[in-house]
């Protein structure tokens, strides 16, 4: 039997929970009485009491309706004002608007309720981001809030094509979620597949990121990212102005955006923000980075143990001196402190700040110190491990970082096994893995497989401004044209 | 498909691991320098190598010493067998910088001694050869160590002085290598003498047919290198009291034939710089820098003569114009390749020498 919109019900659902109150209003003499329906704690209760309360206990017009409809229509019409005012006759819907910090006027003889967003809950300020900041460039990043932060992006997008859907996911949590995009250049067929995609998440509730995440990918064994989140603002505006799609999820301090490809993973905003020249020295030493930790500890391990003739003469006898007395193989060595790497991230995470900086220093300097002079590692190896690691770190994007951790691991493994073809090996699986990936129907590592050459001018180089005269071609459908393309000057 | 491909992938990997000579890099001995020699029948091999007792990171470094290990067979593979065996550690090539040829090996033929080395996969190609000068280059190497020389660091900084001088280095294995498929030409690889403390390369060995056949003294291998047009930097004393230095060369061979009769252009343009004056005479006026031109030109024809000289007297093709001749005029070399040693000594050097003193007269004359 489908629910209706009732006080007795409401208040028998809710009859174990204090935080929600369902109160009864007296109106006024002709003996009509209407419920409060709300969840303390969620609503600013200063505009409940001068927006609301004081209107339908003060306000001399309200006399003059006999019936519920007419005290309904009256405060539709303006006798009860707020921006957000809703008539709602659906029993789900109501409750979730208020499980979501609204207030509800309940009218059991209309079996109706009239909606106000009057929401407020305790959030963090507009801060600067913690894993993108940047020198030159707005310092803001998003909250915990869905709707400050699509205040954030519109308040950078100020066009009408900006469109940003309310969806919601999770049998219990019912997140809220926003779908932004802009219409007259997102692909359409993109925007209905994750609408579709998120329409179909059944799930209790959406907790962690990965319970989002781990739908919305489309290769779901990859290591590689393949959805991207930014703490910032203009970065999802820029994006949302190439024909990406944003996603705003409730309860989540970034937004997410698809489809997403490996150069803009190693894209940072400092890039836009310097000129040219250094940003894209940047981003080349960025490139550099991500082969030093992926393949160093790797390389080290097959010219140790296999080939060594890859190494100078002079580095070969000094790395074959550091390792004289050093009982264990290359390769435990490399395998045994990258995981001692691991370990001291890890245990860095869960300690408080100001002990986390003590264990680093345990770790790193003394740790690795004494485990030099007892002889239980070589210097190079330390050098190499301390190389790679900082390498890792240069990633912008955290999810990348992590998955070139594990990727590391990998190759260390195969070249143990089999030196530098265990490594030719390795890398073509990479590229293979790589080259096979699609999200939402562009490849991962366009435009680098772009074979006419396309949209190359944003990718290991950072071209000047003014040769970016169209929207990345895989990505939006239509309306192409970035920029007007300037006049040569005589 | 995929999970098949996943349980064989690890047994691959593994099984590559047995078949690939797999040696911790402190468990082998790197050799630097790879004497050979050939006495009585028999090939002896040198490996010279380091010993490090371990990086001492307090000390910075390590504490190695140079150390020789020898092996000897009926050919230089099996000698580097029985090295191998009676070393301690395994032998790795793969960093060896220089191989020495003894004066023996190279007059049995240096393609016995190079080619068991271009068929070692690990050997680097830019590794040098040498060849020591009228000794064995086992005991070249000892009576270094006996002077308490760094064999290998004294070869590495014969490398550097090469780069130096030479635009190219032309006595590479793979250069070696390259020469010794045109037979009608001489190889001509650097010898090493020793000087009290040091190496020094003096000159060019001739190598006729692989054998070793003479040692070209310092001035006609400076004529060779001119004409090889490989020379980056050479000083020149004039009598007249001044030291140059060149800042430009090039030369260029052209090849003329009549019938059988083989005529040499030699082309050689360079530009010097003045670096020291020990003259009272000023020499910064036209005809002073007239003169020097002159003088320079002169120096360097008396080089070039040297070395064409010698080819002509002793019928070896120290100057490769057999290679000039097979590219130049394809049909005709059919003929003449067969009778080439005959044609050696009639072939005609024509000397065009264009040069000019640059910039360095503007400073004057100081004294």
């Amino acid at each position: 039997m489908e629910n209706f919109i009732n006080s007795s019900l409401i208040k028998e659902l809710f009859s174990q929970s204090n935080d929600v109150l369902v109160r009864p209003i007296k109106i006024n003499q002709n003996n009509i009485i209407i419920h409060m329906f709300c969840v303390d704690g969620l609503i600013n209760q200063a505009l409940l009491d001068e927006a609301l309360l004081r209107s339908l206990k003060i306000d001399p017009y309200l006399a003059e309706c006999r019936t519920e409809r007419e005290l309904m229509d009256y405060l539709l019409g303006g006798g009860a004002y707020h921006v957000f005012t809703k008539e709602e006759k659906d029993y789900n819907l109501l409750l979730k608007y208020v499980l979501s910090g609204m207030v509800a006027f309940l009218f059991d003889a209309e079996q109706k309720a009239i909606v106000y967003d009057i929401r407020m809950f305790e959030k963090r300020s507009v801060s600067e981001p913690q894993e993108e900041g940047v020198v030159k460039g707005a310092k803001d990043s998003f909250i915990e809030v869905m709707r400050m932060n699509t205040a954030l992006i519109r308040r950078r997008i100020r066009s009408e094509y900006l469109v940003a859907e309310n969806l919601s996911a999770g049998r219990i949590s019912k997140t809220d979620m926003a779908l932004l995009y802009i219409s007259n250049i997102a692909d359409i067929n993109t925007v209905n597949r994750i609408r579709d995609t998120i329409n179909k998440i059944d799930i209790d509730s959406i907790s962690t990121p990965a319970f989002i995440e781990e739908y919305l990918i489309e290769n779901k064994n990859s290591i590689f990212p393949q959805i991207m989140y930014t703490q910032r603002p203009d970065r999802v505006a820029a994006n949302l102005s190439d024909g990406r799609i944003a996603l705003v999820v409730d309860g989540l301090p970034f937004v997410y955006l698809l489809p997403c490809q490996l150069p803009m993973l190693l894209q940072s905003p400092e890039d836009y923000a310097n000129h040219y020249l250094l940003g894209s020295s940047l981003r080349i030493i960025r490139y550099l980075a991500m082969i030093v930790t992926i393949f160093l500890p790797a390389f080290y391990i097959a010219a140790t143990t296999y080939q060594n003739q890859m190494l100078p003469v002079q580095l070969a006898l000094s790395v074959q001196a550091a390792k004289q007395n050093v009982p264990f193989s290359s390769a435990s060595e490399i395998i045994g402190l990258l995981i001692a790497f691991e370990v001291l991230i890890e245990a860095g995470l869960r300690l408080p700040k100001a002990i986390g900086t003590a264990l680093s220093i345990l770790g790193g300097i003394v740790v690795g110190q004494s485990a030099v002079a007892a002889n239980l590692v070589s210097p190079a190896v330390v050098v190499i491990i301390a190389l790679s690691g900082i390498a890792g770190f240069v990633m912008p994007n955290q999810d990348l970082s992590n998955g070139i951790r594990l990727i590391r691991f990998l190759m260390a493994i195969l070249a143990a096994f089999s030196g530098f073809f265990g490594l030719a090996i390795g890398l073509i699986l990479i590229i293979t893995h790589l080259c096979s990936l699609d999200n939402y129907g562009v490849a991962y590592l366009s435009p680098f497989v772009d074979v006419e050459g396309r949209n190359q001018k944003d990718t290991l180089f950072r071209f000047p401004i003014r040769f970016f005269l169209r929207r990345p071609e895989d990505i939006a459908k239509k309306n192409k044209k970035k920029q007007k393309e300037q006049e040569k000057s005589v | 498909m995929n999970k098949i491909f996943l349980l064989l992938f690890p047994l691959l990997l593994c099984g590559c691991s047995h078949d690939m000579n797999r040696r911790e890099i402190d468990e082998i001995n790197i050799v630097l320098v790879l004497g050979i020699d050939y006495t009585e029948d028999e090939y002896t091999l040198s490996a010279l190598y380091k010993t490090g007792g371990g990086a001492d990171p307090e000390q910075g470094g390590s504490a190695d010493q140079e150390e020789i290990a020898e092996g000897s067979g009926k050919t230089p593979y099996a000698a580097l067998e029985d090295l191998k065996l009676k070393n301690k550690k395994t032998i790795t090539l793969a960093q060896t910088g220089s191989f020495l040829i003894g004066d023996s090996a190279a007059k049995n033929g240096i393609d016995t001694c190079l080619d068991f080395l271009s068929r070692d996969e690990t050997i680097k190609m830019e590794s040098l050869i040498f060849v020591t000068k009228s000794i064995d280059a086992k005991t070249f190497i000892k009576k270094g160590m006996e002077a308490k020389q760094k064999i290998h660091e004294d070869l590495e900084a014969i490398k550097q002085k090469q780069n130096e001088m030479f635009t190219r280095l032309d006595n590479t294995l793979v250069n070696l290598l390259n020469e010794m498929k045109q037979t009608s030409s001489s190889i001509l690889i650097p010898y090493l003498i020793s000087d009290e403390s040091s190496f020094l390369i003096e000159g060019y060995t001739v190598l006729d047919q692989m054998k070793l056949k003479d040692y070209l003294d310092k001035e006609t291998s400076t004529g060779v290198d001119f004409i090889r047009n490989i020379i980056r930097r050479h000083p020149i004393f004039l009598e007249e009291g001044v030291g140059l230095e060149l800042s430009y060369t090039s030369t260029d061979l052209k090849t003329h034939l009549n019938d059988k009769e083989v005529t040499v252009i030699i082309n050689h343009d360079f530009e010097t710089m003045i670096k020291e004056v020990t003259t009272e005479e000023d020499i910064f006026t036209r005809k002073g820098l007239d003169k020097l031109t002159q003088a320079q030109n002169e120096y360097i024809v008396k080089l070039l003569k040297k070395a064409t000289d010698y080819s002509v007297n002793s019928g070896s093709d120290i100057l490769q114009i057999a290679r000039l001749v097979e590219y130049n005029h394809v049909r005709e070399w059919k003929d003449m390749e067969k009778d080439w040693v005959e044609i050696i000594p009639d072939i005609e050097y024509q000397y065009v020498l264009n040069s000019k003193i640059d910039k360095s007269f503007i400073l004057g004359n100081v004294r």
